[in-house]
């Protein structure tokens, strides 16, 4: 069937779009090992640099590619020098966050200047079309795939027989052995990071251009987009990374052509979860390595956690106790309710990546399957809403679990993705399984909180019952943390390899994290369900998990007290200063930031 | 190295506290204050572009009320809190509004999802939440505070059917859709009344709202045969569909939903959007008053800008909200009870609105059929293409 | 008493590993009677921390098999060696960093955990998990007994880690961080004990202190495999010495004849280093 070709040739195209961000991608993680979040708000960055200098100063095309190349140039530069330079030695998981603060301190700059509507962004090209097919290219679809490929073969044949070539894939290699071989570690990495944000800008231009369309939400979709072909390909590798595009672009086209629109992403995402598992290296990548020398030095900074005195846990327990009983508006106990809520998260992502060191990005999914599990009980089923919520957090605990099991297999910034795509999956599961979930239109009419038959109505009970529910996970959290299982946690989180050597089991363990915070999540989930009355599958998103990860960041990775105190800062703090409310998330990525860089253990210190 | 203690938590929420408290006193009832309106709505995050549409609705609508001597001579004010769309903050905007005893009403918000979270505590806090954006048939039905001038596609969509099916002659439609509860109802709730127009949908995709590339999915929609394509998206997505359906070599009619209806299509869309038709509530070459005073006016103030659909329904909610409060005064109850009494209301969408106590919402939405010639939205002429 | 006969406890069998060209352990054969110590020599590369890992299962080999006491083990995972009795250390030190040295060493203990860690299948974990928060006595009476153990292991140390039991490890000196790893594999009650260049970057006095430990386990009756570089500590230690050059076995014997045996000498020289040279310096001095 000719339908087949129009597939095929849409495959390509798209991927010819993908390839032009993946690239970029490939060559920062071929330098830094750093997969670079914010790649796509480079993108951003371009696409809007191009739209100032087409649309306001009417420059010629080539012209206004140069100016795009060479304005995200500096901005790649500049996040290399001032955002990632100072975290050379840090620790592992101190770049991978700071790529985060600076994606949203970029993208809200942007939001900030430009305003978030969708704006247009002519071509400046011929409109002439080409019959393929059906269908037609435009001279805009050569453009992309010329550079595209252009740049990948001048860039192979700059890391393969250039001087600065070899010092940047030496580097890759080994960047102490590099350094005492006189490479200039430094000049390498800008060098890397100038050429992959040219690309990186170029390419959101292009892809303005193309679509005619630019705005603000094009960062996170580029650099999911991105990362996934950048894996697929095999990271790190620039031809591979190409492949991995078009494989990308090819297995969205077939997905759709044979399951439909709605399931398009779930294709992309899926994909990059079976190349993680089975070949993690990526589908293109170059003849079996040898293992690397397993690296000691820990993934989390050592630190010595705050001690705070048992008094003083007991005093602010009861002054949260108490604090209903006292002249206080439903407003700063709707404010502490959510606090509560947000920090049974919280616990749940401190246990998960701060105890046991598994960085997961997709954390909203186990709240989404706690609520839905707990809505439908309590809907369908009559179950009593305490009942349900209790369910909801089994359900979170051993679907989730099974879910993100896959990812034990994987190690630094790979868990992160891997999560972060079955975050993604799970979410677009609850959009399209419409006769258990409801799809699209939501579950509402959700019964409200209830105990033992009386229902939860006046806001100073919901905020004890949400209370009460956190002080009591918050407790057993600190049990598990004293026990052989805590202290089994944090030795695979320290060094996994020593940690086999003295029979730790990581899937056992790793199973026991997920299980337990799937748990406080589940819970979290449900109860957040019964006070919102109606959810649907955007409830529960991708930036919720960012934010819980901030959240668990800011309190200091693992700690229990931490992971209160940031949800009540992380929560309240906006509410006080509700007048900012426009540069909040801005606001978020510079906290993150400077965590990242003058104190990554967090407030409290990292357990 | 800090020492970050619960103490100082405690001591700094105590003093939110009393702040909090202080700014609630209730400024009493004198004659000469403003009456506050609350409104919880995106102002960043995905969906700012929406939020920043209707404070410019409103504030043409307040204009015009303060020109003509205000709500018995006090000003109208509201206060726009940021709630990024998101359910959590919605949420404790809720809060935060009920336990603000100036506020006497809550416009808003935006999605769904963010206002039907917050409706229990509305409803709950005795605040009228009062909807204009969001469309979910289930709104309502949170409690009697909750009330709505949204659209009901229950209405909406069958205008659309009857123009792509009767008037258009489009018999075999492929539906594209975005999949939100906006976007599935809306879907239903066309495609139940294409049926009975005489059609067939032979083929419906959902898409999600960051969607970029939707050649497959349209080189799906070919292969069902179709003669009509129905959007049923907004306005940038739609732009989208509509330039690749046409690279693509589609050439079926394009019937869109009023979603799409805004100066920002044809820009976003360029040449592929000319010929596409599309029903809406309302249109600038409608000669009765209330449009032709909101059109002018609109451009008057914003510089010759052409207003679109959310600052439509924006300037119409200040307008049925004024006249609530003319009716209701100040009282939360007494407002909440104003609502089924106000009759009439001079409206762009509804002409005259009136609510249906049973259902909460207004019925009878005006309906203009467009098409875009020349890159302008005009009236349908009755023929197929220019 | 090292015992004599066929009934070796480790019986490794033309063991074999390679990773791409490169053939890192080639055809390696040794057999280890309870109570001996046995020491692997070799320049830098020669293979053999790709040995112990092949051994402590945390690497695979391509070829060979490995046996304790005539039972298979070959390819059995880190977990499962160390649950029979394997402790190791490693080559540049790993002690889990933000755990305390109390904490360390009894990781070292886990697999000798029942009370908390019930073998039973499919629902172990979940019972382990339930008997961690619920501590019954039993559980709290192994954990006391557990770090009693611990204690006394700390005490062979004298006062260079009791003193700092409840400190986290990464705040330790590199000696003491050592030593920490040391009192771990001593946690586990091991069989067989692989030390990997235990000496490594410590200083003369620190070396002897370390080579008064080693002696002093041995003479306990432990069956040890060392790697070292250090051929004093090397002659006075071993019942016998392995060396090793690019993945082969070249010599096997008591410490003297290996010593004078012209190939080692030639694979030590050949590679640029004179190890032996640069020690027998440094025991001088």
């Amino acid at each position: 069937m000719s339908s087949w070709l129009d597939y095929t040739i849409n495959g390509l195209i798209l991927g010819n779009v993908y390839a032009l961000v993946a690239v970029g991608l490939a060559l920062i993680f071929g330098v830094s090992r750093l997969i670079n979040f914010a790649q796509g708000s480079i993108y951003l960055v371009g696409a809007y640099i191009g739209w100032v200098a087409v649309v306001q100063l009417r420059t010629p095309l080539f012209v206004t590619i140069v100016v795009v190349a060479l304005v995200s140039a500096l901005v790649g530069l500049i996040i290399e020098r001032f955002g990632l330079r100072p975290l050379q030695n840090s620790v592992r998981i101190a770049p991978l966050l700071a790529t985060i603060g600076i994606s949203f301190v970029l993208d809200q700059i942007v939001m900030l200047t430009f305003s978030p509507n969708p704006r247009a962004l002519p071509s400046q090209l011929p409109d002439i079309r080409f019959q393929i097919g059906t269908g037609t290219i435009g001279p805009l679809d050569i453009l992309i795939a010329c550079i595209g490929i252009t740049t990948a073969l001048l860039l192979f044949v700059f890391l393969r027989y250039s001087k600065l070539g070899w010092a940047v894939r030496a580097t890759a290699q080994d960047r102490d052995a590099a350094m005492q071989m006189g490479v200039d570690v430094n000049r390498v990495n800008q060098t890397v990071f100038g050429i992959a944000a040219a690309l990186g800008g170029l390419s959101g231009m292009l892809v303005g251009m193309y679509y005619n369309q630019i705005d603000t939400a094009m960062s996170l979709h580029a650099t999911l987009k991105g990362v996934v072909a950048e894996v697929v390909g095999g990271a790190g590798n620039v031809p591979g990374a190409v492949a991995g595009s078009l494989l990308l672009g090819l297995v969205e086209s077939y997905g759709v052509a044979i399951f439909g629109t709605s399931y398009r992403n779930m294709f992309a995402f899926i994909l990059l979860i079976l190349v993680l598992v089975f070949r993690p290296n990526g589908l293109f990548a170059s003849a079996k390595q040898a293992p690397p020398e397993p690296l000691t030095g820990t993934f989390i900074a050592p630190s010595r956690p705050v001690h705070i005195p048992r008094w003083a846990l007991g005093i602010a327990f009861v002054a949260f106790a108490l604090l209903p009983l006292l002249p206080v508006s439903n407003y700063v106990l709707q404010t502490l309710i959510n606090a509560w809520i947000f920090a049974m998260l919280a616990l749940s992502l401190t246990l998960v990546a701060g105890t046991i060191g598994q960085v997961s990005l997709g954390h909203a999914a186990l709240l989404a399957i706690g609520a839905y599990t707990s809505a439908l009980l309590s809907l369908d089923f009559s179950v009593p809403v305490s009942m349900s919520i209790v369910c909801g957090g089994f359900m979170s605990a051993a679907l989730g679990t099974l879910l993100i099991s896959p990812s034990f297999r994987l190690r630094g910034h790979y868990v992160s993705i891997a999560t972060l795509a079955i975050g993604e999956i799970i979410s677009l599961v609850i959009l399209n399984w419409e006769t258990v979930t409801r799809g699209p239109i939501g579950v509402s009419g959700i019964p409200p909180l209830s105990l033992f038959g009386y229902e939860l109505v006046s806001t100073a009970s919901i905020y004890w019952f949400s209370f009460a529910v956190m002080v009591v996970l918050a407790l057993l959290q600190m049990r598990l943390l004293g026990s052989h299982i805590g202290r089994s946690f944090r030795a695979i989180r320290d060094d996994d390899v020593a940690a086999r050597a003295y029979g730790l089991s990581l899937n056992r363990y790793k199973a026991l994290a997920f299980i337990f915070g799937g748990f406080a999540a589940g819970v979290s989930g449900g109860i957040a369900a019964h006070l919102y009355s109606y959810i649907n599958h955007e409830t529960f998103n991708t930036q919720q998990s960012i934010l819980a990860l901030t959240i668990v960041i800011l309190g200091g990775l693992g700690n229990v007290a931490g992971a209160i105190v940031g949800s009540v800062a992380l929560v309240g703090l906006p509410e006080i200063f509700r007048i900012a409310a426009e540069y909040r998330i801005l606001i978020y990525g510079i906290v993150l930031l400077l965590l990242v860089r003058f104190r990554p253990q967090g407030l409290l210190g990292t357990i | 190295m800090r020492n970050i203690s619960r103490r100082s938590l405690v001591k700094g929420s105590l003093a939110a506290v009393v702040t909090g408290a202080a700014m609630s006193r209730t400024a009493l009832a004198q004659s000469s204050d403003p009456i506050t309106l609350g409104v919880s709505g995106p102002l960043t995050g995905p969906n700012a572009q929406y939020g920043a549409q209707w404070k410019q609705g409103f504030d043409l609508a307040l204009d015009e009320i303060h020109a003509a001597g205000g709500i018995n001579g006090r000003k109208l004010v509201y206060v726009f809190e940021d709630s990024q769309s998101d359910p959590r903050q919605s949420v404790a905007i809720a809060q935060k509004f009920v336990s603000d005893s100036k506020i006497v009403m809550e416009l808003g918000d935006f999605s769904s999802t963010a206002s039907m979270a917050a409706s229990p505590i509305y409803q709950r806090g005795g605040l009228v939440q009062f909807g204009f954006t969001n469309s979910h048939p289930d709104f309502t039905k949170g409690g009697d505070f909750m009330w709505s001038t949204s659209v009901s596609q229950a209405d909406e969509q069958p205008l659309l059917a009857r123009y792509a099916v009767t008037h258009l002659g489009l018999k075999k439609l492929a539906i594209l859709h975005l999949n939100t509860d906006w976007g599935r109802t809306s879907r239903d709730h066309f495609a139940n009344a294409a049926k009975e127009y005489g059609a067939e949908v032979v083929i419906s995709e959902g898409y999600i709202a960051d969607e970029r590339d939707f050649r497959s999915t349209l080189v799906r929609a070919r292969d069902a045969n179709p003669d009509g394509l129905i959007l049923i998206s907004y306005y940038s997505d739609g732009a989208l569909i509509a330039r690749q359906a046409r690279q693509a070599g589609l050439k079926q009619t394009i019937c869109a939903a009023s979603s799409v209806y805004s100066p920002k299509f044809l820009e976003l869309g360029g040449d592929a959007v000319e010929d596409i038709h599309l029903g809406t509530r309302y249109f600038p070459e409608d000669p009765r008053p209330e449009v032709q005073k909101f059109v002018s006016g609109f451009k008057a103030k914003y510089n010759g800008q052409e207003p679109d659909a959310f600052n439509v329904y924006a300037y119409d909610a200040m307008n049925v909200a004024a006249a609530v409060v003319r009716i209701g005064g100040t009282d939360r109850r007494a407002i909440r009870d104003a609502f089924p009494k106000i009759k009439d209301v001079p409206t762009v969408i509804f002409g005259p609105a009136t609510f249906d106590v049973a259902s909460r919402r207004v019925k009878g939405a005006m309906n203009a059929e467009l098409v875009i010639r020349k890159g302008q939205f005009t009236l349908w002429d009755g023929k197929q293409k220019s | 008493m090292a015992e004599q006969g066929n009934t070796s406890l480790l019986s490794l069998r033309g063991l074999t590993r390679r990773f791409g060209g490169l053939t890192a352990v080639d055809g390696i054969d040794l057999d280890l009677a309870k109570g001996d110590l046995v020491s692997i020599i070799g320049p830098n590369g020669a293979g053999k921390t790709t040995l112990f890992n092949l051994v402590t299962g945390l690497d695979r080999p391509d070829a060979g098999e490995v046996r304790l006491d005539g039972q298979a083990f070959t390819g059995y995972s880190p977990e499962k060696m160390a649950a029979n009795g394997i402790a190791r250390t490693f080559q540049l030190g790993r002690v889990f960093g933000n755990l305390s040295v109390m904490e360390n060493v009894l990781i070292g203990a886990h697999t000798r955990l029942r009370a908390v860690k019930p073998a039973t299948p499919l629902i172990g974990p979940l019972l382990e998990l339930g008997l961690a928060l619920w501590r019954p006595a039993s559980v709290t009476a192994e954990e006391e007994q557990l770090r009693e153990e611990v204690k006394g292991i700390l005490a062979r140390f004298g006062e260079r880690l009791l003193p700092r039991i409840d400190q986290p490890a990464y705040s330790l000196s590199y000696a003491n961080r050592r030593r920490v790893e040391i009192a771990r594999a001593l946690a586990l009650k091991p069989r067989l004990l692989l030390l990997d260049e235990p000496t490594a970057g410590m200083n003369p006095t620190e070396t002897t202190e370390m080579q008064g430990l080693v002696a002093e386990l041995k003479a306990e009756g432990m069956t040890i495999l060392l790697i070292e570089h250090k051929l004093d500590m090397v002659m006075r230690l071993s019942d016998r010495v392995i060396v090793m050059d690019e993945g082969k076995k070249i010599a096997e014997g008591a410490g003297e004849e290996v010593r004078n045996d012209a190939k080692v000498i030639e694979a030590y020289l050949g590679h640029g280093l004179s190890q032996s040279a640069a020690d027998a310096q440094e025991t001088a001095a």
